[in-house]
């Protein structure tokens, strides 16, 4: 830029206004847009063209009659969404299961890379990492395959347990008082590990000088921790809780998708599985559009709440 | 002046400090490591004990009896797995989906990258915006599904890849890393003569391999691994990757697991098959990944500390 602006006349594009100096510019740098053209075009047809056939929601769409000649019927959709108690049991099922994987395994990660972080013999503490990002790495097929297998009642390990101890084997993926315990565990064994490393990198951030100083003053490791590790990574703690409140209502539907079967729809059928099955299946595209729709909503708002919140009352917040 | 704080740190802990919050950081460092090494066993035994199920006799597996060892040790269900034609073809696609979605993917998100890393780009903050919007708010699946199908991409091998081509999240990771390179660089390309696509290619690429084979990384992993894709838009047993493959393996003989539950005897051969199956389709990620680790773990860390 230094360079360029000494071969332009010095009140050139100011005095030409805002859209021939934005021409003039994007002339002289067109290799720079023109690398933008793919990127742009994808978006805007595979992101930005869904968004518009969101207006199904408000039309009984039919394949063959096309978006544009299907009949506008408002709120329809939405009045049937509220009053219908498939729709009731869907969302309370996705607010039940995230809210339980929030509670048990959002603070996980951080308390694994605080213990992560204490460990002095790197050898040991290489490794323990290497295992523990390994199942990140795992498509939800194949773990749901690895528990299917870990806690069938013919031969399962865990089961095999339960028996040695003189209790009574568990059908974990049949029952529907643990299912949801399953769902919440096996997606706490493949993604804690991982979201260590987030934490651990917020770590090696924090003045190193400040736990000097504060051994100086006789502070254990227990008031460290308060006093400057936890205050250290709170930007990065904050930052991750209001990205996850975005997928409330998400609730791991990939993971859901692989793992339920029809006897324990009753405790794990989310709005994405509703969706997939409801829409793709039964072809009830308009509706399901708008169940989609409310989905995705609800989500946006509280990205855009939290992180309204978090700047009010922190002073920090994804933007 | 560190030496200095040292030197203090170290009299400290040799005075009376030292001996007090020792018994409590022995008993938590003991503690703590034997923590560690059970959640290291607890992630690796789901493996194992696949690992033996997929190598123990047929009437071992169904009885029940192996655990972490395998029982009556066998290659035959390697050796099934292997030459069904079904699971060759769904290998196939997987591998070519793998190599061609990374490639152009990679290619697209950088491309999209550099030009936004660059802050006297005109409209660089609506465009970011933009992006950053798809992130946040989507049209969600059934218009997704619809869009796919007045394309005519149901039922085509590009469905698998085409719509995962810009990755917002990647990108921003590749802009902040092309962010921190200092500009004296670009301007030595444009004294030479070369433009801003000859500057990206022979100055800025070589020097960003590292975050780039860390996003690599991560398309290759979420081509390799997705089945949500091909579950939605593919029918046709000719173009189903390895995880499709793998769902309805599963998902069929859970299936009969149901139906059987009690009598324990009958249909359980698909057991070990499934158990060869999903370690044959880990075996690629097992390979690679104690070689990446250390090489990704740094990229990430490298592209998101500004962001």
């Amino acid at each position: 830029m230094k360079l360029g602006s000494k071969k332009l006349p010095v009140a050139g594009p100011y005095r030409r206004g805002y859209f021939p100096s934005l021409w003039r510019d994007i002339w002289k740098e067109w290799d720079l847009y023109l690398l933008l053209v793919p990127g742009v075009l994808f978006i805007l047809l595979f992101k930005y063209t869904p968004m518009y056939g969101i207006t199904i929601a408000f039309k009984d769409f039919n394949i063959f009659t096309g978006f544009a000649d299907s009949p506008w019927v408002g709120w329809k959709h939405f009045e049937k969404l509220f009053t219908s108690p498939d729709f009731a049991r869907v969302f309370q099922n996705t607010v039940i299961i995230s809210l339980l994987k929030i509670l048990i395994l959002f603070p996980l990660p951080i308390i694994v890379a605080l213990m992560l972080n204490e460990m002095k013999n790197m050898i040991i503490k290489r490794s323990v990492q290497t295992v523990i990002y390994l199942p990140h790495f795992l498509s939800w097929v194949i773990v749901s395959g690895l528990f299917i297998d870990l806690l069938s009642t013919n031969g399962g390990l865990v089961n095999k347990l339960l028996v040695s101890l003189n209790l009574e084997p568990v059908a974990f993926f049949l029952d529907n008082s643990v299912f949801r315990s399953v769902l919440v565990t096996s997606a706490g064994w493949k993604e804690t590990g991982w979201s260590t490393i987030v934490y651990l990198a917020a770590f090696s951030m924090v003045d190193p000088t400040l736990y000097e100083a504060a051994k100086i003053d006789g502070a254990g490791k227990w008031k460290q921790l308060w006093h400057i590790t936890l205050p250290g990574i709170a930007p990065i703690i904050i930052l991750m809780f209001i990205l996850r409140l975005g997928s409330i209502l998400e609730a791991g539907t990939e993971q859901i998708l692989v793992m339920y079967n029809p006897v324990v729809y009753k405790v794990s059928d989310v709005i994405g599985t509703y969706v997939y099955r409801q829409g793709l299946g039964n072809q009830d595209y308009s509706f399901t559009t708008a169940v989609g729709l409310f989905e995705a909503v609800i989500s946006f708002t509280l990205v855009i709440v939290g992180n309204a919140l978090s700047k009010k009352y922190l002073q920090r917040g994804i933007w | 002046m560190r030496q200095d704080l040292d030197l203090k740190t170290i009299s400290a802990s040799a005075g009376v400090n030292a001996i007090k919050p020792s018994t409590g950081e022995k008993v938590f460092t003991v503690f703590n490591y034997f923590v560690f090494i059970l959640i290291g066993i607890t992630t690796l035994v789901p493996f194992i004990n696949l690992l033996a199920k997929s190598l123990s006799s047929e009437d071992a597996v169904v009885s029940g009896r192996v655990g972490l060892f395998p029982v009556g040790i066998q290659f035959e269900t390697y050796k099934y797995v292997l030459q069904d034609s079904l699971f060759l073809t769904s290998l196939k696609t997987s591998v070519l989906l793998t190599v061609i979605g990374t490639g152009l993917s990679l290619i697209m998100t950088t491309i999209t990258a550099y030009p936004l890393s660059k802050i006297r780009l005109r409209g660089r903050k609506w465009l970011l915006l933009m992006f950053v919007f798809t992130m946040l708010f989507s049209g969600g699946l059934i218009p997704t599904y619809l869009l796919m199908h007045n394309l005519n991409l149901v039922n085509t091998f590009a469905v698998l890849f085409l719509p995962a081509m810009v990755n917002v999240f990647n990108m921003l990771i590749i802009k902040n890393y092309f962010e921190g390179l200092p500009d004296s660089l670009e301007e030595s390309g444009k004294l030479d003569g070369a433009g801003n696509i000859r500057i990206l290619i022979h100055i800025m690429l070589p020097l960003s391999l590292p975050v780039l084979a860390t996003i690599a990384l991560f398309f290759a992993v979420a081509f390799w691994n997705d089945y949500f894709t091909s579950m939605i838009y593919i029918t046709d047993p000719d173009l189903k990757p390895l995880q499709l493959y793998l769902k309805e393996l599963i998902v069929s003989s859970s299936g009969d697991f149901l139906k059987n539950n009690v009598d324990l005897a009958i249909n359980m051969t698909p057991q070990s098959i499934q158990a060869s199956s999903i370690l044959l389709a880990t075996i690629p990620i097992l390979l690679v990944y104690p070689f990446l680790q250390k090489y990704f773990v740094k990229g990430v860390l490298v592209g998101s500390v500004k962001g």
